[in-house]
């Protein structure tokens, strides 16, 4: 099994490392990936909460010290319990897809057909998902975990 | 002639079934691993080499230039074994043709001979669309049947009611041109002359067709005579054991690379498309819903999707199977033998009725619609896999949709013409968690796209190619931003009669993006009339060279002078151009990764001082702000801007629960603009799955229907 340096997986996750690095790690993978993974991203948050699984950029489930897990912010916002959507907890913008400030006229889709949906974490304003769906379309549940054996 | 054939076949799908194994064992590999790499290597060698072969055989740009073309070679039963690099969609397709000779009894009834040749191009059989052409031949040791060797190839002229076969206007099967169900069009070695005859006299230019069966007959010669030489070194039944093997060898690494490498647990993605028929016009949704179990188990579930209807955009069973098995493969199991092993490993549900499993064969599958945006939902499933498993090196949005032009009439050499300009097979490619997308270089559906040469194009449909260019602010934005596709303007020369049209996507995001990041734009067509560009050419004024940067009113736009007409939503059946008019389209673009206001603002200056980004998407998408005495950004006025667009999402943001208050009322009093309300009403009556969570979502009441 390779070994890669904290140094790398660090710049893989912020997104510094160079692309030949990329290509090796894509080829040739480590098996302790996740561990180490989760080792960085606890040392980059200011909050103290273990981290069980990284959701998506800037979201964790997290264990708390009464055994509750949470999905929770890298700014330390939480959403609440990871079995329900964390989008229920967040702060919700139904943007007109052709309202020039993102897409400048026709490049957005036609207002009757689908509106762009944007989540932002109520504590740190961070984009967390743009959903591009229908008026009315349920919040899309992207990932529910498999914690338990 | 004795069925044995099919007592085979049911015999090994009765195994599978009962054990969940392919072959019981794998004491071929057990006792000699490095031969078992061996003999598969020369396999692999053997349909490599028929591919290259092939390549420079066909006259069609789509398989010369593109690579439009793949080799398998299968076991008699017709699961593949091992295949050459390609169009990996269509592995599977093949396999289920083969399959649908042997249930139909062609080993009885046809009949079955080393050296004949069947051709298909019936989707509801195997392949994507009529385009999708396969060849595909038995061979022989000692008298019985050991295997199938397939070669496909897409041919972009099938004699549909549209030129170059992916109309869009299409509401039945017999729209879309001359269809061969698993045909004899070979004997003895040999193509059979009237077979040519009747592609001669049904489609619009005949070579690519023809062409790509001398090509694909050559390639399936070199692997069948490759193949039993290699049996006659390895002994037939060693052969027939070895290749069980490496199908179960693949099956259990499939396994082992999901335990081992995705997060188990359940995701959800949705992708979406569109009917735009006039008076018809529904968003079609392609729900995916992934499970990963820790044993390495893997369920694909589609409840939710749309009724299949008279209409162009939804694809057959066989069909979605090869484009799950692609994204598979392309985005977990690229390191594995590419064979059925993988297939065999996942438990899939496509109800049937369905956009993605119509059960009526009069209806025509030409577009593929939620078939193909399914994939690409079932990838950014896997891209969350494998980001809560730490592999962010694997990580990427949705890839682009492909959309393209057709043409059809009468070329410069006076004869007949038909095609589509392949060059989406160059679109522009997911942002992922490490870097942009590429742009103009990446399709789902072959990793080995390419555009082509637009001279080449050029010969084949004598449309002239006025520009051909990276599209601005294409790829969806985000912290990396997808890749851009190519806009390409191509005029009507002089004295050619052409009908022109396009293909591609209804008025929507089509692409996602994924964890913050935007979907691409939308995709559309600008036609150009009665233009005055044979003026401008004499004049000596510049010809237009680019869109700009306002697509409301791009620069060529401006430049010439035409009864200019706009199309949003890239679908636009063909119809008669005069010469000089000017035809715009654009190639799909992928999906951003993150959120947009996490860019480095040094790579935003990259992508604005060399034009693929605009002024305004700095400003507007990236909150940078250019210090214009040295064009580069200026850290300390970009943070405050970065900081007031956070301040105006915390402002303008709602707490979910009195968004869903607010939202709960328009839904119940059934407030939907028509495209979506004809969905609803579609899915909530067909998926009680669907039904459930929308009421429970909504909290209504259990009757509630739209």
């Amino acid at each position: 099994m390779p070994e890669y340096s904290d140094a790398t997986i660090r710049d893989l996750i912020e997104g510094h490392l160079p692309l030949d690095e990329v290509q090796r790690l894509q080829h040739d993978k480590d098996f302790d990936r996740m561990e180490r993974v989760l080792a960085i991203e606890q040392a980059r948050v200011s909050w103290s909460d273990r981290i069980l699984v990284c959701l998506q950029e800037h979201l964790y489930v997290v264990a708390k010290q009464d055994g509750q897990r949470v999905v929770k912010c890298s700014c330390g916002q939480e959403f609440g319990d990871y079995r329900t959507n964390w989008k229920e907890s967040a702060l919700v913008y139904e943007r007109q897809p052709q309202d020039g400030e993102i897409f400048l006229g026709t490049r957005g889709a036609d207002p009757e057909w689908q509106v762009l949906r944007e989540f932002y974490c109520p504590g740190c304003a961070v984009q967390l998902d743009v959903e591009p769906v229908p008026v009315g379309y349920p919040f899309i549940f992207n990932f529910l975990p498999d914690l338990d054996e | 002639m004795s069925a044995d054939l099919k007592a085979r076949l049911i015999e090994q799908e009765r195994r599978f079934q009962a054990t969940g194994s392919y072959e019981p064992d794998l004491r071929t590999k057990a006792k000699d691993p490095i031969g078992f790499e061996v003999l598969f290597t020369k396999l692999l060698q053997v349909v490599s080499n028929a591919r290259e072969v092939a390549l420079s055989i066909s006259a069609s740009p789509a398989t010369r230039e593109q690579g439009e073309i793949i080799f398998g070679l299968y076991t008699p039963e017709g699961d593949s074994i091992c295949l050459s690099t390609g169009l990996m969609i269509h592995v599977h397709t093949m396999s289920r043709a083969i399959k649908w000779m042997i249930e139909n009894d062609y080993e009885t009834t046809v009949g079955l001979r080393e050296g004949d040749y069947f051709f298909n191009n019936d989707s509801f059989i195997g392949g994507g669309h009529p385009s999708d052409q396969m060849l595909i031949t038995p061979f022989y040791v000692d008298g019985r049947l050991e295997g199938w060797v397939g070669g496909l190839t897409h041919v972009t002229e099938t004699g549909a009611v549209e030129p170059g076969a992916m109309g869009s206007s299409f509401t039945s099967r017999y729209a879309e041109g001359l269809i061969l169900p698993c045909l004899k069009v070979g004997e003895n070695d040999e193509l059979r002359r009237d077979m040519d005859i009747l592609v001669e006299r049904s489609v619009r230019s005949a070579i690519p067709w023809l062409a790509d069966n001398r090509a694909k007959l050559t390639g399936l010669r070199l692997i069948r005579e490759a193949v039993k030489a290699l049996i006659g070194e390895t002994g037939v039944e060693s052969y027939g054991k070895i290749t069980r093997e490496y199908i179960e060898d693949t099956l259990q690494a499939t396994r082992e690379k999901i335990r081992r490498f995705l997060f188990p647990g359940r995701y959800r993605e949705v992708a979406w498309r569109g009917v735009t028929l006039p008076g018809q016009e529904t968003l079609l949704q392609a729900p995916c819903e992934l499970f990963l179990g820790r044993d390495g188990s893997i369920q694909i579930d589609f409840d939710g999707l749309p009724s299949a209807r008279r209409q162009p955009f939804q694809g057959t069973l066989p069909l979605f199977e090869g484009m799950l098995f692609n994204g598979l493969i392309q985005n977990v199991f690229y390191d594995l033998r590419y064979n059925d092993g993988t297939f065999l490993a996942v438990k899939l549900n496509v109800p049937k009725g369905t956009a993605c499993n119509p059960d009526n064969i009069q209806l025509p599958t030409t577009l593929w619609g939620p078939a193909y945006g399914g994939m690409m939902a079932m990838a950014q499933c896997v891209a969350r896999a494998y980001y809560a498993k730490g592999y962010r090196e694997e990580v990427h949005a949705s890839g682009p949709l492909t959309s393209g032009n057709l043409a059809g009439g009468t070329d410069q050499y006076g004869r007949p013409f038909g095609g589509q300009c392949f060059e989406f097979a160059s679109s522009g490619m997911y942002a992922t968690a490490f870097m942009d997308g590429l742009d103009t270089a990446f399709s789902d559906f072959n990793a080995e796209g390419d555009m082509g040469d637009a001279e080449v194009w050029e010969q084949q449909m004598p449309q002239i190619f006025l520009v051909r260019e990276i599209r601005k602010d294409g790829g969806g934005f985000g912290k990396f931003r997808g890749g851009s596709g190519i806009h390409t303007l191509y005029m009507v020369p002089k004295g050619i009669e052409m009908d022109m049209g396009a293909f591609g996507s209804p008025p929507i995001f089509s692409t996602a993006g994924i964890m913050g990041g935007y979907p691409a734009p939308a995709l559309r067509v600008w036609v150009g009339r009665n233009s005055n560009l044979a003026e401008v050419i004499a004049s000596g004024a510049p010809l237009p060279s680019t869109e700009g940067d306002d697509p409301s009113n791009p620069e060529f736009v401006q430049m010439v002078k035409a009864d200019w007409e706009f199309i949003h939503g890239q679908n636009y059946p063909a119809r008669g151009l005069p010469p000089g008019s000017l035809f715009s389209v654009v190639s799909g673009d992928g999906g951003g990764y993150g959120d947009p206001l996490e860019r480095d603002p040094a790579l935003v200056m990259r992508d604005f001082r060399s034009g693929v980004t605009t002024r305004r998407a700095v400003r507007d998408v990236y909150g940078v702000v250019v210090d214009e005495a040295n064009l580069e950004f200026d850290p300390a006025a970009t943070q405050e801007l970065r900081s007031s667009k956070r301040r105006e999402r915390l402002s303008r943001g709602m707490p979910a629960a009195a968004y869903k208050a607010q939202m709960r009322e328009r839904v119940l009093a059934r407030d939907f603009p028509q495209p979506a309300a004809a969905m609803y009403h579609d899915v909530l009556k067909i998926s009680d799955k669907f039904a459930r969570e929308f009421r429970s979502f909504w909290e209504l009441p259990e009757d509630y229907m739209v």
